[in-house]
């Protein structure tokens, strides 16, 4: 056994240099302790944490690293959008909201994103939960952002977001459904895809505001569905796509945005939103307080809520997520009939909804 | 044996250098992965693991994954014997660019190929629009036989690879001696060849075996149409979405690896059992009865059925896939256009950056595979004693480990705050990546080749005064240099295409074809994902194309 004590490079300049004992075996132990305490470090120093970076980002700073869920041609344009504002260069890791998540947990002890944009509302509550959010209630426009989708402390904002609706092949669904109980009529027997909620946050997101609305009974729309032969098929894409060609009918608690761009190329496909009301499901963009960039990232929020970025996400077929700003290419969010729900509810009930529906639908 | 005497002290420093390697390589990554296992809310938990394992109602799906695995052994074996036995026996063999062409369905990736198939068998689908009185075949299509089909299909070329090389080492002598004392066809392939392939058909059984357990594409696409569960899934549902629980699912991921450790067992005892010296001094060719006839014909046919189920079908589905204006017109002329292939293609575009990632990052992984694992090979020989023992099992852990297991593995222990060289987001995390997922091929298909030297060529080349690096560089090296190029060819293959790892490990703002098709499919547009698929597939091709005529000058018995 010999002790050794690296000077951590680069990345770490903003913590003490680690000492660990290094030995085989041991070595392992001591990283896993290393792992688990580094949460509990970074919650209570959380004032502290904020002032130490603010020292390196005088000096020209042209680092911004951000991990988003997409869609693609939205996440680039508003990098490259923010790149020819700021010259900053940005590094992107694009991919689903459950894979940034986990790309972040294996990296806690290291992090390495500044930005995450993720498709999930109770995801971003989750990272706030966890202490390992940076406040910004200063943020450029988050006044204009509609209250319900954000954090009142700046932890998170909702910058854009999509509803939930029953998609349908229109040249195969003569008569659209028009409540989510009409589903379970023998007219659509076998023709009806739903999400995998553990693959797709805002499926998920459908569930939970579903049963928050409805209470316990809520779970008999999904038993009747099952009964009807309602398939569950993956995420958002892998579920719209073979209503898309034809194999099957109906998506129920479809993403809006992949349908009305879908529909825009010409493919025989449309949207209804049923009258009982449904889930609109945010996503948020949040600072990691582990950031090395903080006036980077604060000023990335900034044009992310701008006038332009804004416009960027309605021509992407998002709703903005400004109040202030209105798409021309969809249904804006008074035109959608909503559920009453409480996203804290369903933030700590979505891994029960999550099993207990996939009991149901295996 | 006299050679052991001046060689013993080098081997033993390179049995132990190997282990070192290894343990940096693949143990140390694992074990992270273990205490993360039991390490749970910051304190020591050793039953948490079997907690999981008991709770999670675990029981059925285990037994999916391994009747699934044994299903395929089965399937890809019905593929892959009668086509080593045709390729060796027949003029079939001889057609120029066979072998590459049969290496394609293990080229494509596996959830494209499975879309391939989707698309082509389901309402509505392809085949329905073709040909529309067998559109009453789609529903049959949808189970579990339909499951086997599509992964069989996939991986036969794997085991086809490692019986085709031992039916040529077996060489025609022994079966014309069989022959000429009167044996009839029936006993000579029960009594030489069977014993003779026993030993590369356990090894290949068992890495399909472990293939089809840790495939995640196919079960991700088919399984869950049909509503068939394995345990890749249930762990990718732990890593890849809300809430992450690394632990459950590095849990369920020793599961496996106990299952995959058996298997592993039971091989390496039929393996000793069954091993055989077939290179000696004397040379060997091909047998002398190439057979004609009905024969041929039923060969010729054989192989063609084989190549419109594994590759015609899935392949015209993703080309019409990638060509198709609007998904929802379905088949016809008027919907066609290539605007998928020209936005592609062109220089610059995202796409074509993916592409070239790929290639790059497959070429180096493969060739740093390549030289690894030859010398892992070398070192174990016939795993006599603890050490080679060791580096064998060590050496083969990546390939019964769930990828994206090890994947985070890596990644807890190359971002350590601790650790001093900064490879993490680097392209160089890519292609550790790769070796430590691809190097037991290399490992198999040299220890394969190499365990079937007999030690009289060395010991002759000794009594000559060969020194050992003489003996290395002119005797066992072009030996088993049809086993390194089937390794560095496999690995190629693989890493070009490889999806879960990299679509954790890639550094930021850094794509492969294989990250790109995904994305297509989860949020862009379907007909750019296969258009992606056609073209790296084209590219993997035309490279090992050039790689087999390289190597096809150098063979050694090439008559």
């Amino acid at each position: 056994m010999w002790n050794r004590t690296f000077t951590v490079k680069t990345k770490l300049a903003r913590t003490a240099p680690i000492a660990l004992t290094l030995a085989f075996g041991m070595a392992l132990t001591a990283c896993g302790s290393t792992g688990s305490s580094a949460p509990a470090a970074s919650a209570d120093p959380a004032a502290a944490a904020g002032s130490t970076p603010a020292k390196q980002t005088q000096s020209a700073d042209t680092k911004l690293t951000v991990y988003t869920a997409g869609p693609e041609g939205l996440a680039n344009k508003i990098i490259e959008g923010y790149e020819a504002e700021s010259g900053v260069d940005v590094e992107v890791f694009q991919g689903t909201t459950g894979k940034i998540l986990a790309r972040l947990e294996a990296e806690k002890s290291n992090p390495a994103a500044d930005v995450v944009i993720l498709a999930s509302l109770p995801a971003a509550q989750g990272l706030k939960a966890d202490g390992l959010t940076m406040p910004y209630p200063e943020a450029k426009n988050a006044d204009k952002l509609n209250p319900d989708w954000s954090d009142a402390d700046g932890n998170y904002f909702g910058a854009s977001a999509s509803a939930l609706g029953i998609a349908y092949n229109t040249k195969l669904i003569a008569t659209p459904p028009a409540s989510w109980a009409d589903l379970s009529k023998p007219e659509y027997k076998d023709q009806v895809n739903i999400p995998d909620p553990s693959l797709s946050g805002s499926a998920l997101d459908f569930m939970t505001g579903y049963l928050n609305a409805n209470g316990d009974k809520g779970w008999s729309l999904f038993e009747s569905y099952k009964a009807n032969g309602v398939t569950m098929a993956g995420a958002n894409k892998e579920a719209l796509d073979p209503v898309i060609t034809g194999a099957k009918g109906i998506v129920v608690s479809a993403v809006d945005y992949m349908t009305y761009s879908a529909k825009a190329k010409g493919e025989p496909i449309d949207i209804v939103y049923p009258s009982e009301g449904t889930v609109i499901s945010p996503r948020p963009a949040a600072i990691l307080n582990t950031t090395e960039h903080e006036a980077n990232a604060k000023a990335f929020i900034d044009y992310l809520l701008s006038d332009e970025a804004q416009k960027m996400v309605s021509e992407a077929y998002l709703m903005p997520g400004r109040t202030d700003i209105k798409a021309e290419n969809r249904a804006n969010l008074d035109e959608i009939p909503q559920l009453a729900v409480d996203w804290d509810w369903m933030n700590e009930n979505g891994a029960d909804v999550t099993e207990r529906f996939l009991k149901l639908f295996k | 044996m006299n050679k052991s005497l001046t060689l013993k002290p080098i081997r033993g420093l390179s049995v132990l250098l190997a282990l070192l390697v290894l343990t940096v390589m693949i143990v140390i990554p694992l074990i992270q992965i273990f205490i993360q296992s039991v390490y749970r809310d910051g304190e020591l938990q050793l039953a948490a693991p079997f907690r999981t394992i008991a709770d999670a109602d675990l029981a059925q799906v285990m037994l999916n994954t391994v009747w699934l695995g044994i299903c395929v052994i089965f399937g890809t074996t019905l593929l892959a014997l009668p086509l080593a036995w045709i390729m060796v026996h027949t003029s079939i063999g001889r057609i120029k660019g066979l072998e590459v062409v049969l290496l394609i369905p293990f080229m494509t990736p596996p959830y494209i190929g499975s879309m391939g198939w989707i698309l082509f068998m389901q309402k509505n689908g392809y085949l329905e629009q073709l040909v529309p009185a067998l559109g009453r075949l789609a529903p049959s299509f949808f189970s579990f036989g339909g499951m086997i089909a599509i992964m069989s299909l996939h991986l036969f070329p794997f085991l086809y690879l490692l019986l085709r090389g031992a039916l040529e080492r077996i060489g025609g002598s022994l079966e014309e001696a069989a022959s000429v004392l009167g044996a009839p066809a029936w006993y000579r392939f029960r009594r030489i060849v069977v014993p003779l392939l026993l030993s590369s058909f356990g090894m290949g059984a068992m890495l399909i075996f472990v293939k089809t357990i840790a495939e995640f594409g196919t079960p991700a696409t088919f399984g869950k149409r049909i509503g068939y569960d394995v345990m890749t899934s249930e762990i990718h549902r732990y890593v890849s979405s809300w809430p992450i629980d690394f632990g459950k699912a590095t849990s369920l991921s020793s599961l496996l690896l106990t299952v995959c450790l058996l298997m592993w067992y039971v091989q390496s005892v039929v393996n000793r059992r069954y091993t055989y010296s077939l290179v000696g001094g004397k040379g060997s060719r091909r047998s002398a009865e190439t057979s004609r006839g009905p024969v041929l014909w039923l060969g010729g046919l054989f192989v063609l059925l084989l190549l419109v189920f594994s590759i015609g079908i899935p392949y015209f589905s993703i080309v019409a896939a990638s060509t198709m204006k609007l998904r929802g017109e379905g088949l016809s002329w008027s919907n066609t256009t290539l605007d998928a292939y020209r936005e592609l293609l062109s220089f610059g575009t995202p796409g074509m950056k993916a592409l070239m990632n790929s290639i790059w990052l497959a070429l180096a992984a493969s060739s740093i595979a390549a030289v690894l694992g030859t010398w892992f090979a070398l070192v174990i020989r016939r795993s006599k004693t603890i050490g080679q023992r060791s580096v064998d099992l060590l050496s083969l852990l990546p390939n019964t480990v769930p990828g994206i297991v090890i994947v985070v593995g890596l990644i807890l222990l190359w971002n350590s705050p601790w650790m001093p060289i900064p490879l993490y987001n680097t392209a160089g995390i890519v292609i550790l990546t790769y070796v430590v997922l691809f190097v037991p091929y290399t490992v198999q298909y040299v220890k394969s080749a190499a365990g079937q030297i007999d030690g009289s060529l060395m010991q002759a080349g000794q009594v000559f005064g060969g020194r050992p690096w003489y003996l290395l560089s002119r005797i066992t090296l072009p030996l088993i240099l049809p086993g390194i190029l089937a390794g560095w060819t496999m690995t190629f293959t693989i890493a070009s295409r490889e999806l879960v790892g990299s679509l954790l490990i890639l550094p930021p703002s850094m794509q492969t074809s294989a990250t790109f098709i995904f994305a297509q499919f989860e949020q862009g547009q379907v007909s750019l994902g296969m258009a992606m698929a056609v073209v790296s597939v084209g590219f993997t091709t035309v490279i090992l194309t050039i790689m087999e005529s390289l190597g096809s000058k150098r063979k050694w018995n090439k008559r």
